[in-house]
């Protein structure tokens, strides 16, 4: 499965490897040292997802008639992105978790501070606590808001808890006390209290999470939540992490793997091992990295992603060259403060599925057909329709083979569904009922790319639009139409969109203090006495992930509000002397793009103190000169419908693999690549560029 | 008629959906933008938009109490200035007996949304303003009697005239708040947030075309109206009736009642309140627009939570409301609190009625808060007020889930994210003790109620104190299906001096420094004690929140000796007797 015409037949050592595991497939992306690229799919194994890279490894190097130890002898960075994380909080299958608490507030986790993710859904209960109340045993002791002791600790409470947690087999303990974001001494005690408890447990960083280590944040049911999520998945994941780590260097691989964390930034077992939390997000967070290499290719820093798959779409922001992190993350219904990548999820992808409700109205989504039964066109059973039964109804997928052969797709099945679900309810033809499917699916893109952009201060004009995942290049064009931007950028390997923006993934992890103080009259030296200890951290991070030098990049921030404000913007702090009024300005600037409005003049607040380390990963990306070029014959041609204004046309079906860079037709035309189809409207036009993607510009025919 | 048969029915999915994001996005400026934080912290706005004859087709976003009442203050708007309507106007109003506001707080801005010289659409939003004068801070004047001791009334107001802001009402506004600044911040909020929504609906009308945009407002309308009635059919034709106690008029006890007849016929609804007790001398009477709003918040939530809320939802309700009751008070009747209380009572008494027509879709209800305010001042500036949102009391139970514990208000839905208590002690000069579940205080059931929690704060300054304690001493809630009420809420301040006394529920005192302990009242249980599930039965018990004895007399269930697990012969025995 050769994928990149710039590739020679065999890579050029060394490489790097990237390895996302999703819920079908786990796909692999090589990239050697001229840049070529090599894409590979195996099947995924839910029960043991390191069978599944295996698997692809394994599939790999038969095709690149090489051996296992080759393969991962010559790679000189493998990047692995796992959803066991994930996983283990979906399928409810982490450790039996213990929880001390401050005497008298014990119960924020399960309060859940009585949010109500949609309140017009009563009857619905909330997520099931991941530690029943019975477990979450009290510890007397008190710490005042600025961390001063009010009442000191009961270690005689943590003996009594060991004691009752042994009896319930508890596998890993949580420890969250009141107002410990500001000192950590009495979770220290505890912790420390606890090890000679431990005495039967090997020495093991996944026994313990204490909330002011895992997410030092001002606000207890945040900060409890994230120290229990940690515990609750840490046995499983750092298991099944150090398994996979020493397996793959068992078999040739010279350097521990690095795994892609919430935050957009990979990291290395052993640093990520206390904090297994920050893997939560850690397929979709590529992103950032392909945001990276397709920001450069297409030479914009403004891009909004639209990451497309079977039953959800993932939007992503790049402003100016960054991506937000923020510390907010809600999975499968349980908050976590980690410093996570801004993803805006809607449930809208191929697998959607369409239904007309009793008073006669069409709606797409949010639920998926998911794997199986799948669209109706799959032939496994599913009968209602699907956007991509929709796609077949219209001519954009032809029936037969599809996915690698994994499915074949049945058009008769197809119609049926869209006929009977939606045609014959709603009166109409039972194309226009396809075209109407996908209007909507569309409708709810653009929604969600709004959503993202306006929401937080950017129009979404001024950006290019990036079609991703396999069913994001057949809506990009359109979207990017009705959102006002004037190209969409179609990725070649869009269908691998996460597991090649690892292969250009920084190392990064996230440091922060909370920290109260005025802007204009803090003094230097106790910010430097802040961010000391932060930075003490954050360079032996880098440095046992072995980045010195210019490698290692330091950032420090600040986060900031207007006095009488509940939430903060980060700003961060440029090198060199402290110039408060500097932050104001930059602060007041972004306040103004976020907000609408600035308060001159009025009182800043410091909120907390921040510092990230970035290792830079080498990202020389490989480019193409076009050459005088003649375009290809297309492969067929056939009826597609395009849109309400121009029908059914003949459209002209392109092989992506004889598209090459200095390709640039007008559409309208399908573009079927190994991954994914590219659709192209009649008033667009398809350019291959020079990094051997696909630019659509918009209104660009016949220019 | 049936609009709909000309209509293309994809465009009209479309269009749905596009009024709903539109409306949601004014909500996204509106939180994005706001100075104060009770636009987002307690989401105590809504965004809406209407017809050109004032009929609400969108409110996606808000929260439930606004539920199809903007339409009020549109067609207020439209009654007081036909003819006087240009492109760049923005209108301001609130009051609730001229201008088709529910209380004094909530303000209205409403922008009139032309295309080509006509009057297309109207944006509007409804938010809780910081603070509005009146008696007390904070917009709550306990001890209100007449709507003049609860803030500045505003009639329908041009608050903008042709894109030109009216500076002499712009002084008016300013100078009748305790906190300019953050009212100041607000309305340019809500005015930023309509003048979004109105370029989209805009965009949106231009694509339909001006002579079609009408039929598929319509069309939206209808469908609303045939989903709604779907739900009404499915109820026998009969009489329901529900009524709710009212044990005070905040000044002294009294004994009354909301009563509501739900009379069934067809796909028609009648909900007549004939029979309910008249307006109260307190500040907890209800307007018009807030009854309407009641009800209809009532009705949607008891049915499919997907219901479309904009009026063509409510077409086949008609709702009766005799002037001067409590429901539909006249002036000068103070209502600053009546979008929590009397709303949640109105929604307890059509939730009973509702209890028996859909006995399996039967809601417990949902005891009342019984949190007030503090405020002060903190050393020489910084004024504060701090709502006991901490103290929240539990939720009633529904067939298949428990009541919650610890959740915002009935009216709402739950729609209050409560503060941590982390962030409350940097904020305010108070030291929290403790908050946790109460034992054997949820509404038995074979879903019991929500517990609701022991909550302590020393407040370490002196303050004064405005108290809402609706659900203190008395039973505020019921249970359903078999199910029964859970306990009443408790209050209790321990002064300096040794002192303690149990507040008024309703009252505004000063006092120095103290604690403040409240029992916050237990949620309504759905169904017999005796069904419920033992293993619940035993995690409750093992959690603490039903105790070892009650396990035994109310739900029927015996444990093991060491209490980790159900002795089921005896239980066998114990639920056959």
């Amino acid at each position: 499965m050769v994928t990149a015409p710039t590739a020679t037949a065999q890579p050029i050592p060394p490489w790097r490897i990237g390895v996302d595991v999703g819920g079908t497939f786990t796909d692999m992306v090589l990239r050697d040292q001229t840049g070529g690229l090599w894409v590979f799919k195996a099947p995924s194994v839910p029960s043991d997802p390191s069978q599944g890279v295996m698997a692809v490894l394994q599939r790999a190097a038969k095709s690149l008639d090489m051996a296992l130890s080759d393969l991962l002898g010559n790679c000189a960075l493998f990047f692995h992105g796992s959803t066991v994380a994930t996983n283990t909080i979906l399928e409810k299958k982490g450790a039996t978790v213990g929880l001390l608490t401050t005497t008298g507030f014990r119960d924020s986790l399960e309060v859940r501070r009585g949010i109500r993710e949609n309140m017009w859904d009563h009857r619905a209960p909330f997520p099931d606590v991941i530690v029943p109340r019975y477990l979450r045993q009290p510890v007397g002791g008190r710490l005042d808001k600025d961390g001063d002791e009010l009442e000191a600790l009961d270690l005689g409470d943590v003996d009594k808890a060991m004691t009752l947690f042994a009896d319930e087999g508890v596998e890993a303990i949580a420890v969250a006390l009141l107002n410990s974001y500001g000192n950590p001494k009495h979770e220290d005690a505890v912790a420390e209290h606890m090890a000679g408890h431990l005495a039967d447990h090997p020495a093991d960083s996944s026994w313990v999470s204490l909330s002011s280590r895992i997410a030092p944040i001002m606000g207890e049911y945040e900060r409890t939540s994230t120290a229990v999520i940690n515990a609750y998945i840490a046995p499983k994941v750092v298991g099944y992490l150090r398994n996979l780590d020493s397996h793959l260097r068992d078999n040739g691989l010279a350097r521990p793997i690095l795994l892609l964390q919430s935050n957009g930034g990979a990291v290395s077992v052993e640093q990520v091992a206390e904090r297994p939390v920050n893997l939560v997000l850690s397929g979709p967070a590529a992103g950032v990295g392909a945001l990276g290499l397709y920001s450069r290719c297409a030479g914009s820093d403004n891009l909004i992603a639209m990451e497309i798959g079977g039953t959800s779409c993932d939007v992503t922001l790049m402003g100016e060259g960054e991506v937000s992190v923020t510390d907010e993350l809600m999975i499968d219904g349980y908050h976590l403060a980690t410093p996570s990548v801004d993803i805006h999820t809607v449930g809208a992808g191929g697998g959607t599925i369409a239904h007309a409700d009793d008073a006669g109205l069409l709606h797409v989504g949010p639920q998926g057909a998911g794997a199986t039964p799948g669209p109706a066109c799959y032939g496994l059973g599913g009968e209602q329709p699907t956007v991509t039964d929709a796609y077949m109804v219209l001519g954009r997928l032809r029936p037969g083979p599809y996915a690698g052969g994994s499915v074949t797709l049945d058009d008769n099945l197809a119609r049926r569904a869209i006929e009977e679900k939606i045609a014959k309810p709603l009166g109409i033809a039972v194309e226009e009922a396809a075209a109407g499917i996908i209007r909507l699916l569309e409708q709810n893109l653009l929604h969600a790319v709004e959503h993202i952009s306006i929401q937080r201060g950017h129009n979404p004009q001024r950006f290019t639009l990036v079609a991703a995942g396999g069913a994001g290049p057949m809506h990009g064009a359109t979207v990017a139409r009705a959102l006002g931007c004037r190209q969409a950028y179609v990725p070649r390997q869009a269908g691998a969109f996460c597991a090649l923006g690892m292969l250009h993934t920084d190392i990064r992890q996230d440091y922060l203090a909370v920290h109260f103080d005025n802007l204009d009259t803090v003094a230097e030296e106790a910010l430097q006495m802040g961010f000391a200890p932060l930075e003490e951290r954050a360079g032996a991070a880098l440095a046992a992930e072995g980045f010195n030098g210019d490698a290692a990049v330091v950032h420090r921030e600040l986060d900031l509000r207007y006095r009488g404000q509940l939430w903060s913007i980060r700003v961060q702090l440029p090198s060199g002397a402290f110039d408060p009024m500097a932050v104001r300005e930059a602060f007041d600037a972004d306040h103004q793009r976020q907000y609408g409005h600035t308060q001159p003049g009025g009182t800043i607040e410091i909120t907390a103190l921040r510092v990230t380390a970035r290792g830079l990963i080498e990202t020389s990306d490989p480019s193409v000169t076009a050459s005088a070029y003649k375009a290809p014959d297309p492969t067929a041609v056939r009826p597609v419908y395009m849109d309400s204004n121009h029908g059914w046309q003949d459209t002209p079906i392109y092989a992506g693999a004889d598209l090459q860079p200095g390709f640039a037709e007008d559409g309208p035309m399908l573009v079927e690549e190994l991954t994914t189809t590219v659709f192209v409207g009649p008033r667009d036009r398809l350019i291959v560029d020079n990094s051997d993607n696909f630019m659509i510009e918009i209104d660009g025919a016949g220019d | 008629m049936n609009t709909q048969d000309n209509l293309d029915p994809i465009v009209l999915a479309l269009v749905q959906n596009r009024l709903d994001h539109i409306s949601r996005q004014m909500g996204w400026v509106m939180t994005r933008t706001a100075r104060s934080p009770i636009f987002s912290q307690s989401h105590d706005f809504s965004c809406f938009i209407s017809d050109p004859d004032g009929t609400l087709v969108s409110q996606a976003d808000g929260i439930p109490i606004h539920t199809g009442g903007g339409g009020f203050a549109v067609r207020a708007l439209l009654r007081d200035f036909a003819g006087d309507i240009d492109d760049g106007d923005v209108f301001i109003l609130n009051d609730p007996y001229t201008a088709g506001g529910n209380h004094l707080p909530d303000w209205v801005i409403a922008r009139p949304v032309f295309v080509v010289d006509q009057l297309v659409a109207f944006a509007c939003n409804r938010a809780h303003q910081a603070d509005i004068g009146g008696g007390a801070a904070g917009t709550y004047n306990s001890e209100a009697k007449e709507i003049f001791h609860e803030g500045i009334r505003l009639p329908v107001m041009k608050l903008a005239a042709k894109g030109e802001t009216r500076q002499d009402i712009w002084r008016l506004l300013m100078i009748n708040t305790r906190t300019a600044e953050a009212l100041d911040g607000d309305l340019r909020a809500m005015i930023g947030s309509t003048k979004i929504g109105a370029d989209r609906i805009a965009g949106l009308v231009e694509e339909l075309g001006i002579e079609l945009y009408r039929d598929y407002f319509e069309g939206i309308l209808e469908h609303a109206d045939r989903s709604f009635r779907r739900c009404v059919s499915d109820m026998a034709d009969g009489d329901y009736l529900g009524e709710e106690a009212i044990d005070n008029d905040c000044f002294e006890p009294v004994d009354d009642a909301i009563r509501v007849r739900l009379g069934v016929q067809g796909d028609a609804l009648a909900v007549d309140f004939t029979g309910t007790a008249p307006q109260v001398r307190g500040f907890k009477n209800s307007s018009v627009a807030n009854t309407w709003s009641a009800v209809y918040m009532a009705l949607a939530s008891y049915f499919d939570p997907d219901l479309p809320r904009n009026e063509g939802t409510f077409r086949c309700v008609t709702i009766t409301a005799p002037e001067g009751t409590i429901i539909n008070a006249k002036p000068p009747a103070a209502m600053t609190m009546n979008t929590v209380f009397v709303a949640h009572e109105i929604v307890h008494a059509i939730w009973k009625a509702l209890n028996k027509a859909v006995p399996e879709r039967s809601c417990a209800g949902w005891a009342k808060a019984v949190h007030g305010t503090t405020s002060g001042r903190l050393g020489e500036e910084s004024p504060f007020v701090m709502y006991h949102w901490n103290s929240a009391p539990g939720g009633g139970a529904v067939d298949g889930r428990d009541g919650f514990n610890q959740i915002g208000h009935l009216i709402a839905l739950g729609g209050l994210v409560l503060p941590n208590v982390e962030t409350y002690e940097q904020l305010y000069p108070v030291l929290f003790k403790r908050q946790e579940f109460r034992t054997d205080a949820a509404g038995p059931g074979a879903y019991r109620g929500g517990t609701g929690c022991d909550f302590e704060v020393e407040v370490k300054v002196a303050a004064d104190y405005a108290f809402r304690g609706e659900g203190l001493y008395n039973p505020s809630c019921f249970g359903a299906a078999g199910g029964d009420a859970g306990m009443v809420g408790e209050m209790e301040l321990s002064h300096s001096s040794g002192e303690r006394e149990n507040p008024p529920k309703y009252a505004v005192r000063h006092y120095d420094a103290l604690t403040l302990r409240a029992a916050s009242p237990g949620g309504g249980g759905w169904g017999q004690p005796k069904q419920r599930d033992p293993a619940r039965v035993l995690r409750d018990v093992r959690d603490g929140v039903v105790s070892i004895e009650a396990a035994e007399s109310v739900y029927g269930v015996i444990l093991d000796g060491d209490g980790r697990s159900v002795d089921e012969d005896a239980t066998a025995i114990l639920r056959a007797g």
